[in-house]
């Protein structure tokens, strides 16, 4: 059975690009533009993968990442980080957060900044897939 | 009420990083969401004849705006803070009004814009248009080109200036909402030359003594509040006495109301506060009135 995938980008582009890799993969796409919407997604239709981008309207993919990896029910869904805010920015901010609030967030297993090629798009889906 | 988001509207040469990084002050008060936003205005990449739609233009222009805001972001995520971008191709009011509704900050950050007496006269300028159609405050920044450099503490020495109308609680209420940001706060009202007219000089004395009384009781609701506040009585022409005490006292910003009359008559006399907004060096807070609409 295909796998449901949803990407979460305030960006038409990035959102056409990613569709189009994982239709050609025969991954079942699902589309989010901002963090609240993805959210919203991801609990009714519980993805087997999210993509997530950081820089975005109504919820940044900061505070979608923290959320989902504190919620016990959502926690074991993977993230592929998809974004042009740097590695060292995202990890710092989460530092920041941590501080903040108490508790330690995991690190994304995958962070990958645009721009990618399909190739290697489809490389960390599948190894998050199979 | 609390300044906990901002929306940060730039052109990126009317307002910039250290716009953004002097308003940071606020986190010590409430500060935690920041949304930037870059109109690029239609007739940038409108249809030209023999040319089309100009969509390589429109995609320079966003992915600049975007690298910009990437930029910026990281600083600010690095520190904790909650951060959201918007750039789209619309024409400005309609499209700061748009995510206003979708955001709903507490705070509106943007760029004095330069248009020429002609236009100002007939089309009104963007913040005069803005601040007619939100209720939401707005600072207004100056261009960068004038020789004023955007203070690094923007909230050392602040100047409320009130003429006593609806929109003075209002901002009493949102200057509260600022108090761990704020350095002091000078609170000044302008008693206008015809108050004074008298022969008699008890009478023109006591309309000073009871303006004071009135600015003393307001410092003494904000000490409560725990903010440092003087007040001062001024006589003259608002405008200029405003400009003049903001330079007296090294005002880092000048803190006014702006009431719905104003905003009916000002497109034929010229209101007060838009014309401080629009002239003065220093970066302006406006307060809309509850029914300005």
């Amino acid at each position: 059975m295909s796998k449901k995938v949803l990407v979460v980008d305030d960006d038409p582009d990035v959102r056409s690009f990613v569709v189009t890799v994982l239709e050609e993969n025969q991954y079942i796409p699902l589309v989010a533009q901002d963090g609240v919407e993805g959210f919203e997604m991801i609990e009714k239709q519980k993805p087997d993968l999210v993509i997530l981008d950081v820089l975005m309207p109504r919820g940044s993919g900061i505070r979608l990442y923290r959320k989902l990896k504190t919620d016990e029910t959502l926690n074991q869904i993977p993230i592929i980080m998809f974004t042009g805010i740097a590695l060292r920015s995202f990890l710092k901010s989460q530092k920041a957060l941590d501080e903040f609030n108490g508790g330690e967030i995991p690190r994304p297993d995958i962070y990958l900044e645009k721009p990618v090629e399909p190739e290697e798009l489809v490389a960390a889906i599948k190894k998050k897939l199979g | 009420m609390e300044i906990k988001k901002l929306l940060f509207v730039t052109k990126f040469e009317d307002l910039c990083y250290s716009a953004l990084n002097s308003l940071l002050a606020l986190r010590r008060a409430a500060l935690e969401h920041v949304i930037f936003l870059n109109v690029i205005e239609r007739d940038k990449v409108a249809m030209k004849r023999g040319v089309g739609y100009l969509k390589e233009e429109e995609v320079k222009l966003k992915e600049t705006a975007n690298i910009r805001f990437i930029d910026w972001a990281e600083n600010l995520f690095e520190m904790g803070l909650e951060v959201g971008a918007y750039m789209e191709v619309s024409s400005l009011i309609p499209e700061i009004l748009r995510v206003v509704e979708i955001e709903t900050p507490d705070l509106i950050v943007i760029g004095h814009s330069h248009k020429g007496p002609l236009e100002q006269l007939y089309a009104g300028s963007d913040v005069t248009e803005l601040i007619r159609r939100t209720q939401v405050p707005i600072l207004v920044f100056k261009h960068m080109m004038e020789d004023n450099i955007v203070p690094e503490k923007l909230f050392d020495r602040l100047l409320f200036a009130t003429n006593w109308s609806d929109t003075c609680p209002k901002a009493v209420d949102y200057i509260k909402g600022m108090k761990n940001a704020i350095g002091e706060l000078h609170i000044m009202h302008v008693v206008k030359d015809s108050a004074l007219k008298s022969r008699d000089t008890h009478e023109v004395q006591k309309v000073r003594k009871a303006e004071r009384k009135k600015l003393d009781d307001l410092c003494d609701e904000l000490e409560e509040s725990g903010i440092n506040a003087r007040a001062h009585v001024y006589v003259g022409d608002p405008q200029r006495e405003i400009e003049k005490a903001a330079k007296e006292y090294q005002a880092s910003m000048i803190i006014l109301g702006s009431s719905e009359k104003a905003a009916v008559l000002e497109r034929w006399v010229g209101s007060i506060s838009k014309n401080i907004a629009d002239k003065s060096i220093f970066p302006c807070l406006l307060i809309p009135g509850e029914k300005n609409i």
